[in-house]
């Protein structure tokens, strides 16, 4: 793994390129790649170069930090003031904001440069990307295999090199899956320790917004740019002071394993996964084996928690606030309703219906508040793990990237994808994938580094010594920008 | 467990959604299936309540609330600017008789 940030960061402070100049590069090989790989759904080229000016010029006054004039990208579900933001559904076609993002507001203090908007599912609801309403974007490891989701977009900009990095959200794996399948790191931050303003709400308990980078130096990096306590969020923290440092130092880390983690997980996957702990057991790391039997209940606890807030997050989008109406109504409840039945997809639909059924008097008890009991269990049997080890390890995907199509099969089936990620979300703790081989087909295998919370720099040096030490390699595809 | 199709049309109501016949007769076998899956939380609740006294809610501290102090809200235009509006107001049909 190659830090892409500190590589180019080292050019445009030395003078070797401007950040106009490299700017220039993305928007070309963006053109060229982009309308097969279907990654980015907005692009923002003229607010691009508006940012690589500004930047060049804060190099050129010495007030340049490692992400000045580096071209990034922002999953859909970011808001950006004035330039579009449709969380890839035709209810907010069109939709423009009128505010930034906090995380949008500080990468840009730091100069920038936003490339564009990229793919997801739409509302970050799968595990595909397929339930955009702009059409899927492809993996660019394997153009006949899915990017994972829901912020597959993001994944597949970095792993083609479209963009230095990206910015995804991850409510129950929405920001590790894509990034193991597209064989990219994917860091899920401690809830709380980045601000959701202006992240348009999912699952609000437990969605979190963070990084997709080519290696851990620079998730590393960008974590630092957005992180901390905001006004704007209620639910943000106060994160340490001072950058957060990597040293790869192992030696006497407890790595805990969890059983339940590798319950019907492919074998390649299981040995790929064995083998990176066995290297790090070399590198002076203890493995201790931990049992967490609330895993079983995460993957129902989740669907129920997070459709139940999607159920009320969405009811917002009633057809006079946002982009888009329906045009033939004969009052104004049929009006949001037309409006929301023309405007919503399918998966988005079943999702609502679900929260409203397990919300619903007579139902509230045996499923909501049961689940969040379970949630509960799950948050105290992973600290109780905790207690014994320092870091999780666990794969990040029961399998690598599927075939294309795969979400219009069974719904549940698809669900079962995320059963290794949503335990983290459902507790709030901080997790990394990174890549760990590749299966028989050549396809990234991803591995999750799992923290306590606010452990997150720790998480982040636990994977690091993957990338000192070689252990770890993001795929490497054709085209894009070369460094 | 079998949801009734009157019960998908309820839930459809109460979510400001619409189905034909034809899409309940669609939906109703997945939504089932999505509920038998919500059903697993029982399998595993049995043995476990005992032991949790309250649903756990992510709370604000009091401390934490900011004050209440009026600040610049943002402007008109800017908020309309996505929506069909007229003077600041949202136009919609005629509701009144």
């Amino acid at each position: 793994m190659k830090s892409v940030i500190l590589t180019l960061s080292k050019k445009l402070q030395s003078g070797e390129i401007t950040s106009v100049q490299l700017t220039e590069q993305y928007i070309s090989a963006i053109e060229k790649s982009n309308p097969q790989l279907n990654a980015y759904v907005h692009l923002t080229f003229d607010e691009a170069r508006a940012n690589a000016q500004a930047a060049d010029k804060m190099i050129k006054d010495g007030r340049a930090t490692a992400l000045t004039g580096i071209p990034f990208t922002l999953k859909d579900n970011i808001a950006t003031d004035g330039l579009l933001t449709t969380c890839c559904s035709k209810i907010l076609q069109g939709f423009k904001p009128y505010y930034d993002a906090t995380v949008w507001s500080k990468l840009k203090a730091q100069g920038a440069v936003l490339l564009g908007k990229t793919n997801m599912d739409e509302f970050a609801m799968g595990s595909t990307s397929e339930t955009s309403v702009y059409g899927a974007p492809l993996n660019p490891v394997d153009n006949t295999r899915v990017t994972g989701g829901s912020s597959g977009g993001g994944a597949a900009a970095v792993c083609a090199n479209l963009a230095a990095y990206a910015l995804g959200s991850d409510t129950g794996g929405s920001i590790r899956q894509p990034a193991s399948f597209c064989g990219v790191v994917g860091f899920k931050p401690t809830y709380g320790a980045v601000s959701r303003y202006g992240l348009l709400a999912y699952g609000s308990s437990l969605d979190q917004i963070g990084p997709m980078t080519q290696s851990v130096t620079d998730a590393a990096i960008v974590y630092d740019a957005i992180r901390g306590e905001d006004k704007a969020d209620g639910t943000s923290c106060k994160t340490p002071d001072g950058k957060t440092v990597l040293k790869g130092d192992i030696n006497g880390l407890k790595i805990g394993v969890a059983e339940e983690y590798f319950d019907g997980i492919s074998p390649e996957i299981k040995s790929a996964i064995d083998n990176m702990i066995s290297a790090y057991e070399k590198g002076g790391a203890q493995v201790v084996k931990v049992s967490i039997p609330a895993l079983k209940s995460a993957l129902p606890v989740y669907y129920i928690i997070a459709c139940a807030e999607a159920s009320s997050n969405l009811g917002r989008y009633d057809g006079i606030r946002y982009g888009f109406r329906a045009s033939n109504y004969t009052s104004v409840d049929d009006m949001i309703t037309k409006t929301r039945t023309e405007g919503f997809g399918k998966e988005v639909k079943k999702r609502i219906m679900l929260g409203t059924y397990v919300l619903s008097s007579g139902y509230f008890d045996a499923y909501y508040k049961k689940a969040c009991l379970l949630r509960k269990t799950v948050e105290s049997q992973m600290a109780e793990a905790f207690e014994k080890c320092d870091v999780l390890f666990a794969p990040t995907a029961p399998n690598t990237a599927f075939k294309r199509g795969y979400s219009g099969g069974n719904a549940v089936e698809t669900y079962l994808s995320d059963v290794c990620t949503v335990p983290v979300n459902i507790a709030g703790l901080p997790a990394i994938s990174i890549p760990c081989g590749a299966d028989k087909y050549g396809l990234p295998i991803g591995m999750q580094i799992i923290g306590k919370k606010f452990d997150d720099a720790l998480v982040l040096d636990t994977a690091y010594f993957a990338e000192l030490n070689n252990l770890s390699k993001t795929a490497e595809v054709e085209g894009g920008v070369k460094l | 467990m079998s949801v009734s199709k009157q019960e998908i049309k309820t839930l459809a109501r109460l979510s400001r959604l619409e189905f034909s016949d034809e899409e309940v007769e669609k939906f109703a076998p997945e939504f089932e299936e999505i509920i038998d899956f919500a059903n697993r939380i029982n399998e595993q609740v049995a043995g476990d309540t005992g032991t949790i006294r309250e649903v756990v809610t992510r709370t604000v501290k009091w401390e934490d609330l900011r004050d209440d102090e009026v600040k610049e809200s943002l402007p008109n235009e800017k908020i309309t600017s996505n929506v069909q509006a007229e003077n600041g107001y949202f136009p919609v049909r005629r509701v009144v008789k």
